[in-house]
């Protein structure tokens, strides 16, 4: 067993009727690593990162998310509550924020326990929910802080710029106190300063709060300079893996992007 | 063009004023026949109904005449309102700040409590002083309840007589009213109902939700509102259980016994009317306790997105069942009363058509909204027991329906989150239409109102 992998992602095949999404996938993740996956439009990187917080079921193979105190969890299988509440964050493509909630309060929903049937403890805000209030509050500020949006607290999600939030969303995340951090397309409709940004508080987020990120990109700038290792999808199945250089040198992979060139193939 | 004349909204709004004040005018005027029938519209005021003899005219100029002012108002409303009431900032102007000071209205919700108590003394009427109970604050009890299923979890739940019909045969069932021997052998008194009703709700609560509450939306309410039927099917044909369509044998009055205090509830609707003031200020701590707290919270990330509440690891099934269960309290406890005040239960009270009326008061006092909601309830029910106190001529009992839906299509159109919105109600709203493209005056009149 490799406990320092917090993924291990064996022959997934994941099918909608006859579609099929993901082809016999296999990866895996090395704890505290940066990781992205990249492909073209409809390579199935989205369909991995749902199979991989429990949203799909694929219909073949294991998923095992290995946990920093040595306990492994079978992902498929798992509802995505479960998944998430074992140390799985993630951030969605098309940013789903509570978008009618103030920033702080968006936060402060991840930061909350939701085990436990606590209706008659929530209810009467003995010592323990008050204390428990306390830590939520504090740990939400001081995560708005670390994104950058302390002073955005009490603004609607809604009213937020795109840049901003997608860094609510992963404060958000990064609010349930995860392990792995999963970033669908965060750069998605961000202007290149805060492209810029966001990469920092990527790197930041992995170098001080030591959580491992798997990414999801199409900017191949951002990509090639934040990543440490790549993943190439094409058609639902990994065609290339390496390092930036690597990936770049990688004909197939040029091939997937651009396609074939007209000598190459005559 | 004349397309795009017709999607402006002042011209949209002119139409939808001009067919609300068309129906109240049908509804109000002389039947019509197969020969006539816009006799509403053509006929003319009698003699007594018009105001010494000003308005002796056809009936249509003053349809017109009311149609055109109702427009000018809400024309003016739309243009100015936002103006007048904010003091001349603009709802849209600059980021949505959101100010969540809890505002302090401890004071006057002490005051309308002492309202409430002095109440019955102030109208001082048998009618009035039952209609508070049977026709008010049982459905606040009830609307209340209903308003943490649909407002704060989102659920369409369209069978929630279900809830108060378990409460209130489980009362006759505890006081040995029902064919079915009481529990333990021996008739209990109906205050000891209240226990058994509420376990056996909730219980209910998690026994309709646990296998439905995976559905969303229209599959959900479709499921509810054929719950609510198995249940007064079951209260009509199992005769030896529930006494069928001949109702129940006669419930006792309950009686408070502990220690040396001892109260017995009689005939008088007063006692019963403190009851059931004092269940719904329990249900309204209860429940606004409920909404401020993390459950709440849950609650609203699960309206607002699901699949982004589960990736923070809450469990959508666990927050909805509990809403099932939480709010089908209330109505248990309202089905209790019901049950001990009336004294004799039928099926036939416990129709679709009673979960439909307690679902209008929500949406028209505003869902999500406590306060919205018990105001939206004491209006329309006041106004109902008015009605049927002393009917305006020609008026009967059904009529109301065709009212209150067409306030209910005037307040969608107009104040599409209730009358006292939640804020949060009205931020969704306004941002759905937002985000729908609608038209600048409706992203106006969506976020104002």
């Amino acid at each position: 067993m490799t406990t320092e992998n917090v993924f291990d992602v064996e022959h997934v095949t994941l099918r909608f009727g006859g579609v099929v999404s993901l082809n016999d996938v296999s990866l895996f993740q090395r704890r505290g690593e940066i990781l992205a996956v990249i492909g073209p439009n409809g390579a199935g990187k989205t369909s991995l990162f749902n199979s991989l917080t429990g949203v799909y079921q694929p219909q073949e193979g294991t998923i095992t998310f290995h946990r920093a105190d040595g306990r492994a969890m079978s992902v498929i299988g798992k509802k995505a509550h479960r998944v998430a509440g074992a140390g799985v964050a993630r951030t969605f493509q098309a940013s789903r924020m509570f978008s009618a909630l103030s920033a702080f309060d968006n936060v402060k929903i991840g930061a909350e326990d939701h085990r436990g049937f606590g209706v008659v403890g929530a209810m009467v805000r003995g010592p323990r929910t008050r204390h428990d209030d306390r830590r939520s509050d504090a740990k939400t500020v001081e995560l708005l802080r670390f994104v950058g949006l302390a002073d955005r607290a009490n603004v609607l999600a809604a009213s937020l710029s795109y840049g901003e939030r997608r860094r609510l969303e992963i404060a958000r995340g990064l609010a349930t106190e995860p392990e792995v951090l999963l970033l669908d397309e965060p750069a998605a409709g961000t202007n290149p300063a805060e492209k810029l940004d966001l990469a920092r508080l990527i790197r930041r987020v992995r170098d001080e709060l030591g959580v491992t990120i798997l990414l999801i990109e199409h900017d191949m700038k951002l990509v090639m300079s934040l990543a440490e290792r790549l993943y190439v999808l094409n058609f639902g199945s990994v065609i290339a893996e390496g390092t930036p250089a690597e990936i770049r040198a990688n004909p197939v992979v040029v091939e997937a992007y651009l396609g074939t060139s007209a000598e190459a193939s005559a | 063009m004349i397309r795009s004349f017709f999607q402006r909204a002042p011209i949209r709004r002119l139409l939808v004023v001009v067919g609300v004040v068309a129906v109240v005018e049908l509804i109000t005027g002389p039947p019509g026949s197969n020969q006539y029938p816009t006799s509403g519209f053509t006929g003319s005021y009698s003699e007594a109904a018009s105001f010494f003899g000003l308005f002796r005219t056809q009936r249509w100029v003053v349809f017109v005449a009311l149609a055109l002012i109702a427009w000018g108002i809400v024309e003016f409303w739309t243009r100015y309102g936002a103006a007048i009431r904010s003091g001349g900032s603009s709802a849209l102007a600059g980021p949505r700040q959101v100010s969540e000071k809890r505002p302090v209205r401890v004071g006057f919700a002490l005051a309308l409590l002492v309202l409430g108590i002095l109440l019955p003394h102030i109208v001082n009427n048998a009618f009035w002083q039952s209609a508070l109970v049977t026709y008010v604050a049982i459905y606040v009890l009830l609307a209340i309840g209903l308003n943490v299923v649909v407002g704060f979890a989102g659920l369409l739940d369209l069978g929630y007589v279900a809830f108060y019909a378990i409460g209130a045969y489980t009362t006759a069932w505890v006081t040995g009213a029902l064919p079915t021997p009481p529990p333990f052998g021996h008739a209990l008194d109906a205050f000891w109902a209240i226990p058994f009703a509420v376990v056996f709700v909730v219980i209910a609560g998690v026994l309709l939700g646990a296998p439905t509450l995976r559905l969303r939306g229209d599959y959900l309410a479709i499921v509810t509102l054929g719950f609510g039927e198995i249940i007064t099917i079951f209260a009509n044909n199992l005769y030896g259980i529930t006494g069928g369509s001949t109702g129940t044998k006669q419930i006792p009055h309950p009686v408070f016994h502990v220690g040396p205090i001892k109260y017995t509830w009689g005939l008088a609707p007063v006692p019963y009317y403190y009851l059931a003031l004092g269940s719904v200020v329990l249900f309204l701590v209860v429940f606004s306790l409920l909404q401020r707290s993390r459950v709440g919270r849950a609650w609203t990330a699960i309206r607002e997105d699901e699949v982004a509440a589960e990736s923070l690891g809450i469990n959508p099934l666990k927050f909805k069942v509990m809403a099932f269960a939480v709010g089908a309290a209330s109505a248990g406890f309202a089905g209790v009363i019901t049950a001990s005040a009336d004294n004799f239960l039928f099926p036939s009270s416990f129709t679709l058509v009673f979960s439909i009326n307690i679902l209008v008061l929500v949406i028209l006092g505003g869902m999500g909204s406590i306060s919205g909601v018990v105001v939206g309830a004491i209006i329309i029910q006041v106004v109902q027991a008015y009605l049927n106190h002393t009917p305006p001529s020609g008026y009967q009992q059904p009529d109301l329906y065709i009212y209150v839906g067409a306030l209910l299509i005037t307040m969608m159109i107009f104040r599409p989150a209730g009358l006292i919105p939640s804020r949060q109600r009205r931020r969704e709203i306004t941002l759905y239409e937002e985000s729908h493209e609608g038209h600048p005056d409706e992203v106006l009149l969506g976020d104002d109102v």
